[in-house]
């Protein structure tokens, strides 16, 4: 059987400090947007301004004729239609951005303009225009459970609620795109922002027909993607094209415009729905009709029922498509909508049953809801919730929770409140990954896999997971990843790679290990066997200490290289956790300030402390975003997005933060789950906490998100 | 550490031209006039083409200019246009400031400019010439820094927002030289940049770590 998790780990679980982290914090760091290969040309993408339009005549003359314009390439030809404001329909290649903007500008073109549907409202309205040849709705496959009519009316009570969010989008702070170097007619070297290094390989390849053995992708470090950089995309290709075309290298980078535009989104999602509970507070009903838009493509489906256990539901989704970009994978997809949508109706009917919206999640969590480990035993997931739930409660000062309707008879115009939520994920690792491990003969360790670390420390915790093994600090391991040609790495997606890549390198570590043992034994004076590890140190007999270079020379000239892959009982799946919020709302200006926020999370084996609670903190406040701030607006007049920038787009600033309390749920039994991954489920619950704390202050629900002093105040003004 | 609202002041004893005056002014009759606040720049744009389109003078070509950049002279060939921001990433090849927003929005483009955080991508490059410019390379990275201060503390992830919360932190350290900052102070002195993945509790503990160290150090 392979080796399991060491019961007693001397760096695994320690906060160690990021191994890129000074390179990123002085500057030096080089991310692909920095990259200045010798002759470099930059490149600008010209975008649709319409929101709906057919190209009838291009003419790229006269941008060619631009002194400094090198290279022109079409994305979109005479006869395309163009589908939503932000769709890319040429790259200019120039000497310099400033001119390869005029060139994108310079490109002379006759649109013909076709009417649009932006909102959803829109795309439902009759005489709406046709936007796929199978209509503008597509509705999933309904999904039913029980006897959902007949237990709602045995229930003791429900209620019938409408809730929604709208669109949002990643705002990647590097802006999607790459910088291509053809050397020679067959060989490109590619420096990719991207979560799928591997990927990006595959698709540049087939796109420009060359063998993947010749496509290098490099990404050492690269500025966000949240979901939305699986792939090359239409402007990388482009680079290529122009890249091919100029004979010189291409830089591309989208703008903060095309960014928010075209490069990804997280979809709406409403609901219609009735839900109802037994007189315990159990729910037992659910009947839902729910809708989103991922813009022209689909993607909008979320999950409901979520989390809870409901024994009798109805539920038909459809996805509408709007002239809008496409939507994208986003820190876990659809489950911020499912979460606040279920919470949100949870906390409407315990408050409408007078039961503690507490009362009613614990009654209606799942008796059995069995999640894999490791190496342990299956677990109760809703055994997790209940232990989850009293540390969170007592964190939040739950019991200072006043009921809606004592909260809206309080003197003066400042409410507090308080709400809570759960959430779940996946997480896990993929057996299909390798990590190499070299160690050379002056001592010195290098890891290689083509994986990537989008900021989540991967590449740290792979580097701790050597140290670990051969008895060295994290800082002596070089952690070489970002790069395609390198054995294969999971993609950033769903919260996997630390899960899948972790195992291979403990294997690799340990291969190596023992290799090094076997091959040094002799000039050692003794067996394989007598040798183990010691701190800096390789120990003969456990007694005699060989330094750890002194041991590594007696390999000559040949370095240890071995390739290690998945083994079972080191990585699992399926978490919890749950989070509460604690806020005031000014009901004169409808804003609403966060007081605290406190977080439980299971991810099963925690890795790094330190680079974990920086992802459970950042999910809190991408979600805190969510629930505040963040909304896509979309013009229905002129079909155009109102604010694809960073002014009117809203995201939190130092002062919206307040004080958070990361709790992990972290004891031996989770840690012998295994590694999980924890990118996605600490972002879920948290816009849906806050919106039932608004609910909680003010006595009413506000049921749209995000919580800003237009929505709030209407729903005031409706109360 | 709010970067220097560039409408503020007219009379400002160093360069004054953001990318705003330029857009709001190149929107008047006269430009120009609005434009040359001081000789020197409009020495340097003399040397660019200027032509006149209904009205707005329009500066073109391309004009050399030189440019202190962390204590380095450097001369550098520009277009009226250029912010300093995309001068010294595209031109001088120092990439440490990031352009995220590109409107002044975020932060994470700031430099010191003269002792002042500033957005480099709303400051033209024509209006530094012959200042002082200090990015985020050439502050010190051993215990005691902001930059070892963000690093011990995971004041980062994907990174890209760092480079201006550091040298946000470094301008405010520099001008509040001894002083020990509330948690409030800090948060109020960052609020001019934007962080995606959420790094700000790390953040907020290494300027407060940083501050220290500068006092202990100063002391």
């Amino acid at each position: 059987m392979a080796a399991l998790w060491p019961d007693n780990p001397r760096l695994i679980g320690e906060g160690v400090p990021r191994l890129d982290g000074l390179a990123k914090a002085s500057g030096r760091a080089k991310y692909p947007s920095d990259e200045r290969p010798d002759g470099l040309l930059f490149a600008a993408v010209l975008h649709s301004p319409h929101a709906h339009a057919k190209i009838v005549k291009i003419d790229t003359s006269k941008a060619e004729a631009i002194p400094g314009v090198k290279g022109v390439h079409l994305i979109a030809n005479e006869g395309a239609t163009l589908r939503y404001h932000g769709e890319e329909i040429a790259a200019v290649a120039a000497e310099s951005e400033e001119i390869a903007r005029d060139g994108c500008r310079a490109i002379a073109i006759e649109f013909e303009v076709l009417p649009h549907a932006v909102t959803e409202a829109q795309a439902l309205a009759d005489g709406a225009p046709r936007l796929t040849p199978r209509g503008n709705t597509q509705a999933g496959r309904a999904q039913e459970d029980g006897d959902p009519d007949a237990a709602l009316k045995e229930a003791a009570a429900s209620i019938e609620g409408e809730y929604s969010v709208p669109v949002i989008t990643h705002v990647c702070l590097e802006t999607h795109g790459q910088v291509v170097r053809w050397d020679g007619d067959a060989k490109m070297t590619v420096w990719s922002s991207t979560q799928n290094v591997d990927g990006v390989e595959s698709e540049m390849a087939g796109a420009f027909n060359v063998p993947a053995t010749d496509v290098t992708v490099l990404t050492p470090v690269m500025g966000g993607g949240f979901g939305s950089k699986f792939g090359a995309d239409t402007w990388g290709v482009a680079a290529g094209e122009l890249a091919k075309k100029t004979g010189r290298p291409v830089w591309l980078f989208l703008d903060r415009v095309q960014e928010h535009l075209t490069a990804g989104n997280r979809p709406s999602a409403s609901a219609k729905l009735t839900l109802a509970a037994d007189k315990d507070g159990k729910l037992s009903a659910l009947i839902a009709e729910t809708a989103g838009t991922g813009g022209i493509s689909r993607g909008a489906a979320f999950p409901l029922p979520y989390v809870y256990e409901v024994p009798n539901s109805r539920r038909q989704h459809t996805d509408i498509r709007v002239n809008g970009g496409n939507a994208r994978a986003m820190r876990a997809p659809g489950h911020p909508q499912g979460c606040l949508i279920m919470e949100s109706a949870l906390d409407d009917l315990a408050e409408k049953m007078g039961i503690d919206p507490l009362q009613m999640r614990l009654a209606s969590l799942a008796e059995q809801d069995t999640v894999p480990s490791g190496s342990g035993e299956p677990l109760n997931r809703s055994e997790i919730y209940r232990e989850q739930i009293k540390l969170g409660t007592e964190a939040i000062g739950w019991n200072q929770r006043k009921s809606r309707a004592e909260n809206a008879k309080a003197e003066g115009p400042i409410k507090r409140g308080f709400g809570m939520a759960l959430h779940q994920w996946g997480g896990g690792g993929r057996d299909d990954k390798q990590v190499t491990c070299i160690i050379n003969p002056d001592g010195s360790v290098e890891l290689r896999s083509a994986t990537q670390d989008i900021g989540t420390g991967c590449r740290t915790v792979l580097a701790q997971i050597a140290a670990e093994v051969l008895g060295l600090k994290t800082t002596d391991i070089n952690s070489n990843i970002g790069n395609s040609q390198f054995p294969p790495g999971q993609a950033s997606g769903g919260s996997t790679t630390t899960p899948s890549m972790a195992p291979p390198a403990y294997n690799a570590a340990l291969e190596a290990r023992d290799l090094l043992f076997k091959r040094i034994a002799g000039a050692l004076d003794a067996e394989p066997g007598d040798l183990s590890i010691g701190e800096g140190v390789i120990l003969v007999k456990g007694e005699r200490e060989v330094p750890w270079k002194d041991a590594c020379r007696k390999l000559g000239t040949m370095p240890i290289n071995v390739t290690g892959s998945f083994s079972e009982g080191l990585t699992a799946q399926g978490v919890g956790g749950c989070q509460f919020v604690d806020l005031t709302v000014d009901t004169e200006t409808g804003v609403v300030k966060l007081n605290k926020i406190v977080a439980v999370q299971d991810t099963g084996l925690i890795l790094n402390m330190m680079t974990w609670k920086s992802q459970v903190y950042g999910g809190v406040i991408m979600g805190l975003n969510y629930g505040l701030f963040e909304e896509l607006v979309m013009d229905p007049s002129t079909g155009l997005s109102l604010n694809p920038d960073m002014e009117l787009y809203k995201l939190a600033g130092a002062s919206d933060i307040p004080e958070i309390d990361i709790i992990p749920f972290d004891n031996e039994q989770m840690r012998k789950r295994g590694v999980i991954g924890v990118g996605e489920p600490p972002t879920i619950a948290t816009a849906a906490a806050i919106g039932n704390a608004v609910a909680n202050a003010l006595g009413t629900r506000v049921p749209h998100f995000p919580m800003t002093p237009m929505n709030v105040l209407n729903a005031l003004a409706k109360a | 550490m709010p970067p220097e609202d560039h409408k503020a002041p007219a009379e400002l004893p160093r360069p004054g031209h953001s990318r705003r005056d330029f857009l709001r002014g190149s929107s008047l009759a006269a430009a120009g006039a609005v434009m040359a606040t001081s000789a020197e720049t409009a020495m340097h744009e003399a040397r660019a083409d200027v032509s006149e389109t209904d009205g707005v003078a329009i500066y073109s070509g391309t004009c050399p200019i030189e440019l202190k950049v962390n204590g380095e002279a450097m001369s550098v060939t520009i277009e009226p246009r250029s912010t300093l921001l995309d001068t010294l990433r595209n031109r001088l090849g120092v990439t440490g400031p990031k352009r995220v927003c590109d409107r002044a929005s975020c932060g994470a483009c700031t430099v010191i400019l003269d002792g002042d955080a500033v957005y480099s991508c709303t400051t033209l490059a024509i209006s530094c010439a012959d200042h002082e410019v200090r990015t985020l390379e050439s502050f010190e990275t051993d215990e005691g820094s902001v930059p070892h201060a963000f690093h011990q503390n995971d004041a980062l992830m994907c990174g890209y927002c760092t480079p201006g919360f550091v040298t946000a932190c470094q301008a405010w350290l520099e001008k509040n030289p001894g002083q020990e900052p509330t948690l409030d102070d800090i948060k109020q002195g960052l609020d001019g940049n934007i962080c995606r993945c959420g790094t700000y509790i790390g953040v907020f503990q290494a300027a407060l770590d940083a501050a220290k160290a500068m006092k202990k150090g100063g002391a």
